[in-house]
């Protein structure tokens, strides 16, 4: 059993694969002079440069097609040289507003800072809001959550059906152990909200911005990682993910994030996962949409590539 | 997630099995609830309510049974949540209502051909 996206993986003569000829693949968008420049090697091997307009730099590099293949190292590469590159940008140029993998306009420099001019007004703003602002991401794990045991003593209702069951005939017995599983799990789920929901409202108070994640992150290059590296690496079988937040905050700020999170971290049982700075992949807004009527939305919003 | 895939060839007859029985699994859960509720209704006599749990745990044993003669657990497993993910999904867009989701892939914009 698999499930499929979309077939990303079709070899790239099909049809609907678009044709570009000449375009810039987009990295990010960054506030930047006009002699700016980065240091630094793009995806592929290409050499990265910096288009700017009127104080607003796109990092780019030329390329004439789509980064596709049916290999998942190679795809896992480009990731991870992507996102090196949006790095580099935000140490050079401040928080960089990042773009999804593979988001690339068509036409040359001069088209570039037509679109850059276009859409200044956009841009303006996000890049002075999004200023010395990082995305962090936190993940809280349990080890030895509770046993049934442990929250039979501590619920009535529970040791209730505990009771009836060891009374009850064969049938019976049966339905009740339904219940009773029902019981725990919503027992579990609400300890959990619980705690969650706490976390977000002390962290609220903090950052701007709070995201509740997936606990579970559909797709993860890190998977990636880990299933042609090392395996096994973090987690056991009895360690829950909590929750999972992202949070944009202001640098000056991530002592006070970091010490909220020691508060949680020092709970038994309890491990707190914190990595940032990240360029605001979560927090960048949808700019721009598209001419040709398809992917309307350019930008990294929403992409789970952040942390690797 | 959009399609289910289960597969071709000799892995046709097991994808095609995976699915029946994740169907049925998902429709015994919805029995045992109902069944739980009438039970707490008050409204069966105790011979019926043992009757009931007797009938369901059989046919669960049953169930049981077919996966590990098929070797299909872990891929019920995977269907059912992917399919709860599915319905995360679908209760998620009602929320936000307005417009779908940016597909993972490609972007490309600008430019004067198509």
């Amino acid at each position: 059993m698999t499930t499929d996206e979309q077939p990303r993986d079709a070899p790239t003569n099909a049809t609907d694969a678009p044709d570009i000829e000449t375009g810039r693949y987009l990295y990010c968008i960054v506030q930047a002079n006009e002699d700016a420049t980065l240091e630094t090697t793009g995806i592929d091997g290409e050499s990265v440069s910096v288009v700017t307009e009127d104080g607003i730099g796109a990092v780019v590099h030329d390329c004439d097609s789509l980064y596709d293949s049916a290999d998942l190292t190679q795809i896992q590469h480009w990731l991870v040289r992507h996102q090196t590159v949006v790095d580099a940008a935000g140490q050079a140029f401040g928080t960089p507003v990042p773009f999804q993998f593979d988001t690339i306009l068509r036409g040359d420099d001069t088209r570039l800072r037509e679109w850059l001019r276009e859409e200044s007004e956009t841009l303006r703003p996000v890049l002075s809001e999004l200023a010395d602002h990082w995305e962090y991401r936190i993940e809280v794990v349990e080890f030895d959550a509770p046993d049934d045991r442990t929250l039979v003593e501590q619920d009535d209702r529970l040791a209730e059906l505990d009771e009836q069951i060891a009374d009850a005939s064969e049938g019976q017995a049966f339905l009740l152990e339904k219940q009773f599983e029902q019981r725990l799990t919503e027992l579990r789920t609400a300890r959990r909200e619980t705690m969650a929901a706490e976390l977000e409202a002390d962290l609220a108070e903090t950052v701007r911005e709070v995201h509740t994640l997936e606990r579970s992150p559909a797709s993860d290059i890190a998977d990636v990682a880990r299933a042609e590296g090392e395996t096994g690496a973090e987690g056991g079988d009895d360690a829950e993910t909590l929750c999972r937040l992202t949070v944009l905050a202001h640098e000056d700020d991530e002592d006070a994030v970091g010490s909220i999170l020691d508060g949680v971290a020092a709970e038994d049982g309890l491990e707190v996962r914190f990595t940032g700075p990240w360029p605001p992949y979560t927090f960048a807004p949808e700019l721009g949409t598209d001419p040709d009527g398809q992917n309307g939305d350019p930008t990294g919003v929403g992409t789970d590539m952040g942390p690797l | 997630m959009s399609t289910i895939n289960v597969g071709d060839g000799d892995d046709a007859r097991q994808g095609l099995v995976t699915l029946v029985i994740t169907v049925v699994e998902l429709l015994i859960d919805a029995l045992e609830r109902e069944a739980v509720r009438r039970m707490e209704s008050g409204n069966l006599s105790d011979e019926e309510i043992d009757r009931l749990g007797q009938q369901l745990a059989t046919i669960e044993a049953e169930i049981e049974q077919l996966k590990a003669d098929e070797g299909i657990e872990d891929g019920v497993d995977d269907l059912r949540g992917d399919l709860d993910g599915l319905v995360s999904d679908a209760i998620e867009q009602l929320d936000t209502d307005s417009t779908p989701r940016h597909a993972p892939g490609y972007s490309v914009f600008g430019g004067e051909n198509s």
